[in-house]
């Protein structure tokens, strides 16, 4: 799944595509909290040495140009983020700001400086975004707890430092997907070992938006970002749950215009 | 009327439109870009075989609106939102005054609602009095992402928006539709944000804001902000469609709606021309909540909802009376000319909720 530094000295052998696609696989679109790849918004990795060439179409000409541009510096961060990559060149095509959004990620310009128009950067947008992600993954980082016996006061007291990796299951659980954490609960009364993705999901948002900095940070919280009140903590989790449905609707949308547009052949 | 298990349902559709799309009309690439994308969504949540050919899409005409309406009763009554676009089209997309023809024509049927756009300033709060007098409108569709001039949109919070919402409740315009959905042009601006919707209601408990398309992608702020305003609403348009290929997500959006707002504050509309509620109704009140959603929010899709849903509650923001409305489309022109008489002359009237 990794990718490793090239070893060899002089010449860097140049990128896999699967280590291309892995590193895109990272990318989020930011409305949807789902990756583009799956999303299959990449229409074509081309590799030519050391530079990478990605081609790439979103659902609508009118998908939002800071959205459009979160993507595409995204996935221009991420594959240059590989040694053996030099340069990534990404052509966002069929967009109404294709020429703006092409122009700024290509020549490393600021958003503001690709819209000279636009009122504001783009972080607020997609720190809001991203506070939308960590509510939707602390539902099913919480339902996973939920699930494991754990009760409601002993989840909203839950920190970074009751959490420990189990060992990886034994000879076959090398997947990612088949990993479990172990929760310490109650002052380390008692432990419970539950899947890892969902926790390590929530947490990795949860240090994106500076809601858990320390191992000691409580780690759920509300959606304001304030540690739960016992009497709340069912409304929370169906604020989280409300976060998800809008967000796999928002995503049913993009996905049948997506498919229209490619009925259409345009 | 949706004849269900021996009850019947008298359909209200909220949001519909004639507009005109054609290449004549439109004067900025903005406008031709806008009738695609409006057609992208009506590709991908409408029956293959229901589907419209692009030029068809583009202007259908008031004949072919009627027809789709109310030939099979698929509504009884529908209520027109303008989308006025008048940077993109010549003449403006679909405007209060070409709705306005139409709705003259038809009055029982029709309800006819203006809009105002805050950035218009005085001449804006003159046209404002202007449709009141000439259309006694009652009821405002505000497109707060409109394009104009330099302007990438505009909020209502703003303080010149409460200028005109000031108007609205001095003239008893009542019911403010605001477009939260999908979007135009907004840059880096937000514009799905429902957030100015909480302010508004708030500073104007005495007018009804329904959020179009229950505020998608927003759909979480909107329920939020849902659940401490009372004077907030939530319409279908966009929702709804999914209904029919994806029976899934629509449960479970639905029930999210019944959850956070209740059963009283749901209204349907099939965003006509975009989607025909001579599927579409059918398709929603067939439509059921899964077994697993039922459980997990507590709510139903049973006929009580529907009725309230699909006409009741609109009934009650335009102060409609359906029965009185029942007894006159056993005679009224629409009635006649598609022969539906019978239809709501047929089986007792439904005792009245209130």
């Amino acid at each position: 799944m990794t990718t490793h530094d090239s070893d060899g000295p002089a010449l860097p052998s140049p990128p896999t595509r699967a280590a291309v696609r892995d590193r895109l696989d990272r990318v989020t679109d930011p409305e949807l909290d789902r990756s583009i790849v799956t999303l299959e918004y990449i229409d074509a990795i081309a590799i030519e040495g050391r530079r990478v060439r990605i081609d790439l179409t979103l659902p609508t000409a009118w998908c939002s140009p800071a959205f459009a541009w979160m993507m595409a510096i995204d996935a221009r961060d991420e594959i240059e983020s590989l040694a053996s990559v030099g340069n990534a060149h990404i052509t966002l095509h069929e967009h109404m700001h294709e020429a703006e959004i092409n122009r700024g990620v290509n020549e490393n310009l600021s958003f503001t400086e690709a819209f000279p128009d636009a009122d504001d950067d783009v972080e607020a947008v997609r720190r809001e975004l991203d506070e939308k992600a960590r509510v939707a993954r602390q539902y099913d980082a919480v339902q996973t707890l939920l699930e494991a016996g754990l009760d409601p006061d002993t989840i909203i007291e839950l920190r970074g430092n009751d959490f420990e990796t189990a060992e990886r299951a034994e000879s076959t659980g090398t997947s990612d997907t088949n990993e479990t954490i172990a929760v310490y609960a109650s002052d380390r009364s008692f432990a419970v070992t539950v899947p890892a993705t969902p926790i390590e999901r929530y947490l990795e948002k949860a240090r994106e938006t500076d809601l858990v900095t320390s191992t000691d940070d409580i780690l759920f919280r509300t959606p304001e970002g304030e540690p739960i009140d016992p009497g709340s903590f069912d409304l929370v989790h169906r604020r989280g749950r409300l976060a998800q449905v809008n967000m796999s609707g928002q995503g049913g949308i993009c996905d049948g215009l997506r498919k229209a547009r490619e009925a259409r052949g345009i | 009327m949706y004849q269900q298990n021996g009850e019947e349902i008298f359909v209200i559709d909220g949001h519909v439109h004639l507009w005109d799309a054609t290449e004549e009309n439109i004067d900025h690439r903005g406008g031709e870009e806008f009738i695609q994308c409006f057609y992208d969504y009506h590709t991908t949540f409408t029956p293959e075989d229901r589907q419209w050919d692009l030029d068809e899409y583009r202007k259908y005409g008031p004949d072919r609106m009627v027809d789709d309406l109310f030939a099979t009763a698929a509504a009884d009554m529908a209520i027109f939102q303008p989308t006025y676009l008048t940077d993109f089209y010549t003449e403006g997309f679909n405007t209060t005054e070409q709705n306005a023809e139409l709705a003259a024509e038809y009055p029982e049927r029709f309800v006819l609602n203006g809009t105002f756009d805050p950035r218009d300033g005085d001449e804006g709060l003159e046209y404002l009095d202007e449709l009141h007098d000439k259309y006694d409108i009652p009821g405002v569709k505000l497109y707060t992402a409109e394009w104009r001039g330099d302007s990438k949109g505009w909020r209502l919070d703003d303080e010149e928006a409460f200028e005109f919402l000031e108007k609205c409740l001095e003239l008893g315009i009542e019911n403010i539709h605001a477009h939260k959905g999908p979007t135009i042009r907004p840059l880096n601006r937000d514009a799905f944000d429902v957030g100015d919707i909480d302010d508004a209601a708030s500073s104007f408990p005495e007018l009804n804001f329904i959020v179009e398309h229950v505020g998608l992608p927003r759909l979480d702020d909107f329920c939020w902000i849902g659940t401490q305003e009372s004077n907030v609403y939530g319409g279908l348009a966009v929702a709804a469609p999914f209904a029919q290929n994806r029976p899934g997500k629509f449960s479970e959006i639905l029930s999210e709606l019944l959850w956070w707002l209740g059963e009283d504050r749901v209204l349907f509309g099939s965003d006509y021309a975009i989607w025909n509620p001579d599927w579409l109704v059918e398709e929603v009140l067939e439509a059921e909540l899964t077994q697993e959603h039922r459980a997990e929010y507590g709510v139903e899709w049973d006929v009580e909802t529907k009725k309230k849903v699909m006409g009741e509650n609109i009934a009650d923001l335009y102060d409609i009376d359906i029965e009185a409305k029942r007894e006159t489309f056993r005679n009224d022109d629409i009635s006649q000319e598609f022969g539906l008489e019978d239809h709501y002359a047929s089986g007792d009237p439904a005792p009245a909720d209130d």
